[in-house]
Parts: C-alpha cells; structure tokens; sequence
C-alpha cells in the first residue's frame, strides 16, 4: 500500500521533472511602438488562442498543446532582464523623404530643396551606409521618355547627397519612371506628387 | 530547321539563366549592427554575420553567447536577436503594387524583438511569427519574444 503510493509519488515527480525540463517555453511580450502607441497581438495555437492590447502584458506558452496562459502584466526590470540585449542592438527605423520636382523638369521644388539637411542628419543618425534614392515620373508623355526623366531627377538628388559628403558607394539608385505613380492616375495626366523622388536612409 | 531549334533553345537556357539573377538583385534586407559572434546560413553554406550583409529569404541566423544582431528589411520591418538565439526568415514578399505581401520568421530559440514594417501596415494576416510553441500575429506593432 505505501509502497505503491511511493510509487505514485515518484512518478508524478518525474513528469513534473520532464515536463519543466524538456518544455520549450515561450514568453511573448507586447511592448509599445518607439512612438508610443501600443497595437495588438494574437498569441494562437491548436489548444488556443490569446489577445493581448495593453503595453507590457504576457503570455507564457508551455507547449503547442497547451492553450497560451492568460495575460499578465511584465515588470520594466523583466523586459530588461530578458530582452535587454535584443532590444540594445535594434536598428533605427529606417526614414522615408519624398522629394517633389517641377513639372517635366529636374529642378526640384524650394519646399523639397529645403529638405536636405534633414536627409543628411538622418543619415549621420544611422551612420546610414545603406540610402536607397528611387526616382518617378507623373504619366505625361510616354514612357520612355518618363524612366529616362526619373532616372536623371534621381541623379539630381544621388548627386547632390554626395556633393554634401555622403559615400556615393552608400547610394542605391533607381528609377521607376511612371510605373510606381503616388497618386494613380490615367495615363497622359500631369500630377505634381508623381514627379518626385523618394529616399530611404537606413 | 536544326538551327532554329538550336536558336530557339540558347534562347530558352539563356531566359532561364538569366531569370534568377533578377531575383536576386531584389532587395530584401541588410545587417544594420552586429555585437560579438553570430553566423548566417544560406544554402547550406555558413557565414560569419557582418554590418552592411544583404539579407534573403530562406536565411538561418544564429548568435552565440555573446552575439546579438540588428536587421532591416525592405518594407521597415525590424527584427533584433540577443544571445544564443536562432531565426529564420522563411517567407519575405514585398511587392506593394502588386499586393504580393508575406512576412513568416521562425524563432528557433533565443530572444527576439520584433517591430512592424509596412507588410504589416498593409496586410496584417501576412505576418506570422512563429515559435515552437504558438504562432504570433500582429497588428502594426513592437514585440518581444523569448523562446527557451
């Protein structure tokens, strides 16, 4: 009789013992975004799925056959415990510009012009070697003729960010002509957020 | 007849040659930073991780002890890894014009943030994030994973 409960007993410490130590846990955390505002997450498996809206709230999961645990608050010292070294080396975002130009023209507009120093300083911020200049066209004219323009408005920025002292090795440019429009239009229509540039500073 | 044939199949050889290189040149992401040992596996070769490295689809990363690793992916998406922590970018497409949007990272083990892109911003059901245990989707947002 007592032997048999010993038994028992040491039986339901083995699988207490297996189940911690052969689990692999998992704990997601939803934090907030760098500027502040928090999204959502559906945490799911086959036993279960769990929602999770609040900053810093958790869920364990012991297993993919056990349903996700009920949200819980994470202390601040817990996410730097756990994850302080991921979120040391997360990047930047990278930034996005959009420069506008003059209708059929390389000349960028003043308002776009007066964006440079903000490219620049996004670039130094990063110690971007990764600036992605992507030139566009509205749709008047053909198409040819629109690659050929979008290519040399991209020149005009590449151009001008080297002139400022960025590494031209850094730069990826291309050109989209019409095809890749902002505002979609028919084609042989003028429209002045088609004629632009974008860059990325990564 | 022969010739043409022949034409025809150079033709063909230097098409499909040819069509992978295009691929190729497809932005997908780079290594923005990189702290002490971490490796990258593609196509059954492995790489030490080093900052400016392009980043494509079917990649294992793996950090070491001491390693810990930044990426930025063509739509913005960001994904960081502590120490001893495994990934895999198993699915990546980004082609917003033409609506073909997938975001599927494994995490093997280890610790990962996670910080939405524009993949997420346009579709949310194509982003999955996915642990041994259960699968992670998002809406437009910052998360933390640990997976033991």
């Amino acid at each position: 009789m007592a032997k048999s409960h010993l038994r028992k007993c040491l039986a339901l410490a083995f699988c207490v013992y297996m189940i911690t130590a052969c689990s692999h846990k998992n704990v997601v955390v939803l934090v907030p975004d760098p500027d502040g505002r928090v999204g959502s997450i559906t945490v799911a498996n086959a036993a279960g799925s769990v929602e999770i809206d609040t900053a810093n709230e958790s869920t364990a999961i012991r297993d993919a056959e056990t349903a996700p645990g009920a949200p819980a608050e994470m202390k601040q010292k817990d996410i730097d415990k756990l994850f302080g070294q991921a979120l040391a080396i997360q990047p930047q975002p990278p930034v996005h510009f959009i420069l506008y130009f003059e209708k059929n023209s390389t000349r960028l507009r003043p308002s776009s012009l007066a964006m440079l120093p903000d490219i620049l300083s996004a670039v130094q911020a990063r110690r971007s070697e990764h600036i992605s200049v992507v030139g566009h066209s509205d749709t008047l004219g053909d198409k040819s003729y629109n690659l050929a323009l979008s290519e040399r408005r991209a020149l005009v920025v590449q151009k001008l960010l080297v002139k400022k002292g960025v590494d031209e090795a850094f730069i990826e440019t291309t050109s989209h002509g019409e095809e890749n429009p902002l505002v979609k239009t028919a084609d042989n229509v003028g429209n002045p957020k088609n004629r632009r540039v974008e860059v990325v500073v990564r | 007849m022969k010739l043409a044939s022949l034409l025809m199949l150079s033709v063909a050889i230097s098409i499909f040659s040819f069509a992978p290189c295009v691929a190729a040149e497809e932005f997908v992401g780079l290594v923005k930073s990189v702290e002490g040992q971490a490796s990258i596996a593609r196509g059954g070769e492995t790489k030490e991780v080093v900052a400016g490295m392009d980043i494509k689809m079917g990649d294992v990363l793996k950090t070491g002890g001491d390693g810990s690793v930044g990426l930025i992916f063509s739509d913005d998406t960001i994904i960081s890894m502590g120490p001893r922590t495994e990934l895999a970018v198993e699915d990546y497409l980004f082609e917003p014009i033409e609506g073909k949007l997938a975001f599927i990272a494994r995490i093997l083990r280890g610790t990962v943030a996670y910080l939405s892109g524009q993949i997420a911003k346009l579709s949310p059901e194509s982003v999955q994030l996915v642990t041994p245990a259960a699968t992670i989707g998002v809406r437009g947002t910052h998360v933390l994973i640990k997976v033991d």
